[in-house]
């Protein structure tokens, strides 16, 4: 079958319940995307389809041909996408990082959906777990981003 | 009236009374007659004939009671609750002292067709017997054979029921027996073409399918044995699952579904309305799915043939789009973080591995128990020609309270056209104090 | 000569392209190394061993410095979320005069040289890298920045206490001339390690990063993908497996009832039996991982000589709880005082309660994997989560029976672990994957499904506590005895209770700074069928619950206000009087309520305290009631761990700690029925969702004692806290965790 990822076109051989998540870390090698659960509990697994955020580890693949993937590894090629992740760096959200592609996402699509959220409709979208308790870093963060439309500042602590 | 008097007209009731009483015994604990009294027995090592037994044994889901997982097939054991106390499941391997070894074919068929056991002790109504009434002699035949030579015995013994004397008392069974089951087997329905007939056979049979779908009397009766009645089939409660309506009901039935859609259903255990969950998993997983195409097709055409009651089941479901806004309240909300990921938020879901809500009977009928359980408890893995499912149903209970169970299933069944009505928070409490979480693990239960 | 990463430890690894070049981001074409990466084992590690006495003095082991000025440290610790890779880079930095935001750090390999804690151990647990290493991993920089001075003052023919040096360059002030850090390293490489005590360190009031808020290292890889953990490594020609686990431990294999059926399935490679479990090796794991759950397999119960902890068959947590409950004995005394019995005698109000907590997993969001490779020469290459190396490498070398020396091991980051990677048996994947690697002759990377975890998972003890308490005329506690039925985790792990009690069992019991004069704490060791392991701030997680709960329960029966109670037996300890005091200064003052909040609900505050893993705490918390189940609002906590090195971290780490702390007091419990446990994933085992979680303030108090522990330490009063609060508010006590099996009516 034929998937849009990431504005790449690919041909995947899959089953069409396999889900995507496993299409997309092993079929494509984008490792990005994490396992944590494989039931839609944790969210570690979030992706965008058509902008929305969904859980690629309950997302049959046959179920997003012919739809836009964003995962992200393509997230800083959304602008707000990118803006997310400065935030993320401003706040110094990740501890060990594990829930932090997912989280990510979840807010990303949050703001593309609702560039100024409120608090209702941030606790309503970012309810992905993270197990080393960054809720309080997530939760400013996505604040910040939601009453400060200014663009942030370049992220600091990139070393590359 | 003297007191006399009174005595001996007490002492005349009494008599008559014990009179009475021995004949009522009598009764319930003769032995009837079996239409394979002078059939003899089966010839040893008739292949064909066993494994026909076989299919006759899957088709009437033996094992969902008689064996246990990790246990030798058909030793019993499983505990069934009764009102009255636990029963066992017997040992029905040809073990001649623990199981069902020294069964004659004519005892063996008085206890499938009749619930007679050799020394006149009635069976508990638990076994389908007023199901397995229909079942043709050549079939009873087969599955004798397949138990005797197809099975391996097993000296497990059995284990005494719980329940107290007096209420273990078994011959007033007979009575029951006389007044709500029919000990003749299935007539062909002449006015019907022979799939029809196969199917009528199949569903009012061996597949038993009214022992969970058909609604009971006060004596725990079904209400109707077969499409005579308009009640077979019409759906029922049982051990915390409503069992739905497998009539033409658009609702709360088969009206919506097409034979190829129960046919598909029943082979793979998933279609674009629903996937099985609840009761009905065990049944799919141990017996529908190794039924034939042919067989499959049968059934369906015969439940499609069964007519649908316009006044129980409402003005027909339409899909109807909810409004961004109706996320904002709290079963709204519930459904947007903890449903909607499998669900969609459109409640369309994702079939056929991810069943839609909107339409879904789960979210049509009065009753809330299925939907209050699969909730609470997730679903039991769905095992489809020996592969378990890629997707199963979470369980809730440690997440969410009684209300917030309450206010999502609320939410679902008030959203996308569904007309199920709201669930009371003391609804989810009652089930979850008696009911358990599904395992998460493949169970299937093997019959060699 | 470019190094990529791993390539000086062994053969080259052929990782993927990507994880290539994610690893040697930042390496220049030509970049010189200053000798790093010493491989394990080698002569020449053992011979540098052998003649150094002092720890963490091998600067070549640990840094290479590169053309461009970045560094990359090779650190003794492993970053699982700690922070522990930036604050190493803070600490090197610091002395070797290099901006932390230079650095790039990789995880060092198993080897002496990293040994570099004060007790002599190499973990990353016990909240102990920093602590343990400081002074160490300080000298290590100022040794490599020596070796460069040296460098250029035979480059640039200058004595050496002519030049000086700023961030990455070394100056000769008096010529104005300046060279690089990148362009000395090539020289200093060749150097001798100068003499421990030829180095000064930097004044600690010159600090520049150590004590600052610098940024963590791999914020930027975490929030875009790009950082990699085990589960994500690919190498050429690697296969995946899964695996289905017996279903209690110590039961074997028995007959795979559809195994052709199985080997027939798309994708699978191979079917195999394993100790204890069955494995599919396939082309893509969600075929393997579809497939061995498709096995069919006819489970064995364990023979009687089995050398694993056997689970039976009828285990039930709740049972196991009660037969605590009701085991008798006096215990074994871990710390007595004074005369308990004696007081408690004549005591005009005796008090007593029986606490207990419950199992919990770690639940970490990171599935176990490993990736095992044999290379053409035999040797073994692998990858695994782990917080202790060495111990790890011993282990594998044991189960294979290859020299250590021909073991490459590798530690990617950890997603989460809290405990989970230490040593545990039949709890990790490593001993399959090599097993199957070497079945199939490729690289097989093992993933353990979510399910699989559950199953296996090592979990925190549960105890029952049975304490005894008198108070005198004044309504004061003098007596307090604690008998804990309990099997600690390191006894869980020797599978006997040892000569010495376990600290790990009693911690958090033991030792309270509160002037109590008699005192007696006891354990009756109850071995169980579970699997024990350690969990986030181990025995204090559960003990400081009972104890700072109980000590509430004393202040009401004593009709003392519980705060006023504490500052009264903390009399003369200043730096605690302080903490406590500090911590509710923060909470705006103590006000212990009931009080309506401003949006009308009933709330009310609870004070609790700890000194876990040499840091001292203390607790505020403000719950109500929502729903009839405790809602956290606010958590206050002041930490004095004596002196810090990151800011930003410590907060960071508390607020998780908080998150974990309110996890486990609030919704966590692992169950086990019929030898099982009921939840194999977060549904049934729910941790702390984002809704639940408490806003956190933190005060920092760095009184210059002893250095303490940061990962930990901000966990244990946190569920003491909100208990005490909960008792205050509801007029309930709260004796058990977690909270949710209380039902709380609305407090009016």
């Amino acid at each position: 079958m034929e998937l849009r990822i990431n504005q790449k076109t690919y041909q995947v051989d899959a089953e069409a319940d396999t889900p995507l998540l496993w299409v997309i870390r092993d079929d494509l090698g984008l490792t990005g995307t994490k396992y944590g659960c494989g039931l839609a509990q944790c969210g570690a697994c979030s992706v965008l389809v058509d902008g929305n955020v969904v859980r690629s580890c309950v997302t049959p693949v046959a179920g997003v041909v012919g739809r836009e993937v964003t995962t992200i590894e393509a997230i800083e090629v959304d602008e707000v996408g990118k803006r997310v992740v400065a935030a993320w760096v401003e706040y110094q959200v990740a501890q060990c990082g594990y829930c932090q592609s997912g989280q990510v996402m979840a807010a990303t699509a949050l703001l593309k959906r609702t560039p100024k959220p409120n608090d209702a409709q941030i606790a309503a979208a970012m309810v992905n777990l993270c197990r080393c308790g960054t809720y309080n870093a997530i939760n400013a963060a996505v604040h910040e981003l939601a009453t400060d439309v200014a663009t942030l500042a370049a992220p600091a602590g990139e070393i590359v | 009236m003297s007191k006399r008097h009174y005595a001996k007209a007490a002492g005349t009731l009494a008599l008559v009374g014990l009179v009475v009483l021995v004949l009522l015994v009598w009764y319930g604990t003769r032995v009837p007659a079996s239409a394979l009294d002078a059939a003899g027995s089966v010839a040893p090592g008739d292949a064909a004939l066993i494994q026909r037994g076989e299919y006759v044994a899957r088709a009437s889901d033996c094992v969902a009671c008689h064996s246990l997982p990790d246990s030798p097939a058909f030793a019993g054991g499983l505990k069934m609750a009764t009102p009255l106390g636990a029963i066992y499941a017997t040992n029905i391997t040809p073990d001649v002292t623990a199981g069902i070894g020294g069964y004659s074919l004519a005892d063996f068929d008085r206890a499938i067709r009749h619930g007679v056991a050799p020394e006149g002790r009635r069976l508990y109504p638990a076994m389908p017997y007023p199901s397995y009434a229909k079942l043709s002699d050549e079939d009873i035949r087969a599955l004798y054979a397949f138990f005797m030579q197809g099975v391996s015995p097993v000296a497990a013994a059995n284990k005494p029921s719980e329940i107290p004397w007096p209420l273990n008392v078994r011959w007033p069974i007979a009575l029951w027996n006389t007044l709500f089951t029919q000990p003749e087997p299935f007539a062909q329905q002449t006015t019907q073409d022979a799939v029809w007939n196969r199917g009528a056979y199949l569903v009012q049979g061996a597949g038993h399918c009214g022992s969970c779908h058909t609604p009971r009397g006060l004596a725990f009766n079904e209400k109707a044995l077969n499409d005579s009645g308009e009640q077979f089939l019409a759906g029922a409660l049982l051990d915390g699952w409503y069992a739905p309506s497998l009539r033409n009901d658009p609702n709360t039935g088969l009206g919506r579904w097409s034979e190829a859609d129960i046919a598909q259903f029943l082979k793979t255990g998933r279609n674009q309305h629903a996937v099985v969950f609840g009761s009905m998993t065990e049944a799919f997983n141990n017996s529908t799915q190794f039924l034939t195409d042919a067989d499959l097709a049968a059934i369906a055409r015969y439940l499609k043939s069964l007519p649908g009651d316009p006044q129980r089941d409402g003005p027909p479901w339409q899909y109807q789009a909810a409004e961004a806004s109706v996320f904002v309240s709290a079963g709204g909300h519930l459904y947007e973080t903890r449903c909607a990921s499998c669900h969609g938020l459109d409640g369309k879901g994702q079939a056929p591995w991810m069943p839609p809500l909107a339409g879904a009977t789960s979210a049509m009928t009065a009753a809330a128990e299925s939907a209050i359980n699969i909730s609470l408890n997730g679903s039991l893995r769905v095992v489809a020609a020996g592969v378990p499912d890629a997707y199963r149903m979470p369980a809730f209970r440690e997440q969410l309270s009684d209300l917030e169970i309450a206010q999502v299933l609320s939410f679902v069944r008030a959203t996308w056209g569904n007309q199920g009505g709201e669930v009371d928070a003391k609804a989810v409490a009652t089930l979850r104090a008696h009911t358990d979480p599904a395992s998460p693990t493949p169970i299937l239960l093997h019959m060699r | 000569m470019s190094t990529p990463i791993d390539s000086a430890l062994g053969e080259p690894i052929n990782l993927s392209r990507r994880r290539f070049l994610v690893a040697s981001a930042g390496t220049a074409v030509g970049a010189l190394v200053l000798g790093f990466g010493v491989p394990l084992g080698s002569a020449r590690m053992q011979a540098i061993a052998a003649e150094r006495q002092a720890a963490g003095t091998q600067v070549s082991a640990f840094l290479e410095i590169r053309p461009d000025n970045t560094i990359r440290l090779l650190c003794p610790f492993i970053e699982g979320g700690q922070g522990t890779y930036t604050a190493m880079a803070q600490i090197v930095g610091e002395e070797l005069d290099a901006d932390p935001s230079t650095f790039v750090v990789d995880s060092a390999p198993p080897g002496e040289a990293y040994v570099v804690m004060e007790n002599g151990l190499r973990i990353t647990g016990g909240s102990m890298s920093v602590r343990m290493s400081y002074p160490t991993m300080r000298r290590l920089g100022a040794l490599a920045r020596a070796m460069l001075l040296q460098a250029a003052s035979a480059r640039l023919n200058v004595p050496v206490s002519e030049l000086t040096t700023e961030p990455s360059h070394v100056l000769h002030v008096a010529s104005g001339r300046s060279l690089s850090y990148g362009e000395l390293a090539g020289l200093a490489l060749d150097l001798a390690v100068p003499a421990i005590d030829s180095i000064t360190l930097r004044d600690p009031s010159q600090f520049r990063w150590i004590g600052k808020p610098v940024r963590r290292l791999d914020s930027y890889d975490k929030s875009t993908g790009k950082a990699l953990y085990t589960i994500d490594l690919q190498v050429d020609g690697m296969l995946h497996a899964a695996v289905q686990h017996a279903p209690r431990l110590g039961m074997t294999v028995g007959e795979l009832r559809n195994e052709a059926q199985v080997k027939a399935m798309k994708g699978v490679h191979s079917v195999h039996r394993l100790p204890g479990a069955v494995a599919v090796v396939a082309e893509r794991w969600w075929h393997a991982k579809r497939a061995v759950e498709a096995i069919q397999v006819q489970w064995q119960e364990p023979s009687s000589d089995s050398p694993l902890r056997i689970m039976p068959a009828d285990f039930s947590s709740v049972a196991f709880r009660e037969r605590l409950a009701n085991e008798p004995g006096p215990g074994r005394d871990a710390e007595v005082e004074g005369d308990f019995a004696g007081t408690l005698a004549k005591a005009k109000t005796p008090v007593e309660a029986t606490y207990h907590n419950q199992y919990v997993n770690h639940a970490q969001l990171e599935p176990p994997s490993a990736l095992a490779r044999f290379n053409p020469d035999g040797g073994l290459e692998i990858w695994l989560p782990n917080q202790a190396q060495d111990f790890f490498l011993a282990d594998i070398a044991k189960r294979t029976g290859l020299d250590p020396s021909r073991i490459t091991l590798h530690t990617p980051l950890l997603g989460g672990f809290f405990g989970r990677h230490f040593l545990y048996d039949t709890a990790n994947p490593y001993p399959q994957a090599i097993e199957l690697a070497k079945a199939v002759g490729r690289p097989i990377k093992l993933i353990w499904s979510r399910e699989e975890e559950f199953l296996r998972d090592p979990l925190r003890p549960m105890a029952v506590v049975k304490f005894r308490a008198a108070l005198d005329a004044n309504g004061l506690p003098v007596a307090i005895e604690a008998v804990s039925a309990t099997e600690g985790p390191t006894e869980g792990l020797a599978g006997k209770q040892g000569e010495k009690l376990d600290p790990s069992a009693l911690e958090g019991l033991t030792d309270k700074a509160y002037a109590i004069a008699h005192r007696r704490i006891a354990q009756i060791y109850v071995k169980g069928p579970v699997m024990l392991g350690y969990w986030r701030s181990v025995g204090n997680s559960l003990n400081d619950f009972f104890y700072e709960a109980f000590l509430d329960e004393l202040a009401d029966k004593g009709g003392h206000d519980p705060y006023e109670l504490r500052l009264h037996l903390l009399q003369g300890n200043a730096r605690l009087t302080h903490l406590l005091q500090s911590v509710a200064e923060l909470s705006g003052g103590w006000k212990r309520g009931p009080f309506t909040a401003e949006d009308g609900s009933r709330r009310a505050r609870g004070v609790a305290m700890a000194s876990p893993f040499g840091t001292e705490t203390a607790v505020v918390a403000e719950v109500s009631i929502e729903n009839g189940q405790v809602k956290v609002h606010d958590i206050w906590q002041a930490i004095d761990p004596g002196s810090i090195v990151n800011p930003a971290i410590v907060e960071a780490q508390v607020n998780g700690a908080v998150a974990l702390g309110l996890s486990q007091a609030l919704v966590e419990e692992a169950v086990y029925v019929d030898g099982k446990p009921r939840a194999r994933n977060y549904d049934l085992y729910p941790i702390l969702p984002p809704a639940r979680m408490a806003r956190v303030h933190v005060k920092v108090i760095e009184s210059g004692a002893k250095m303490g522990g940061i990962g930990e330490p901000p966990l244990p009063a946190v569920a003491p806290a909100v208990a005490n609060a909960v008792s205050r508010l509801t007029g309930q006590r709260i004796r058990s965790m977690p909270f949710s099996s209380y039902t709380f009516s609305q407090p009016t």
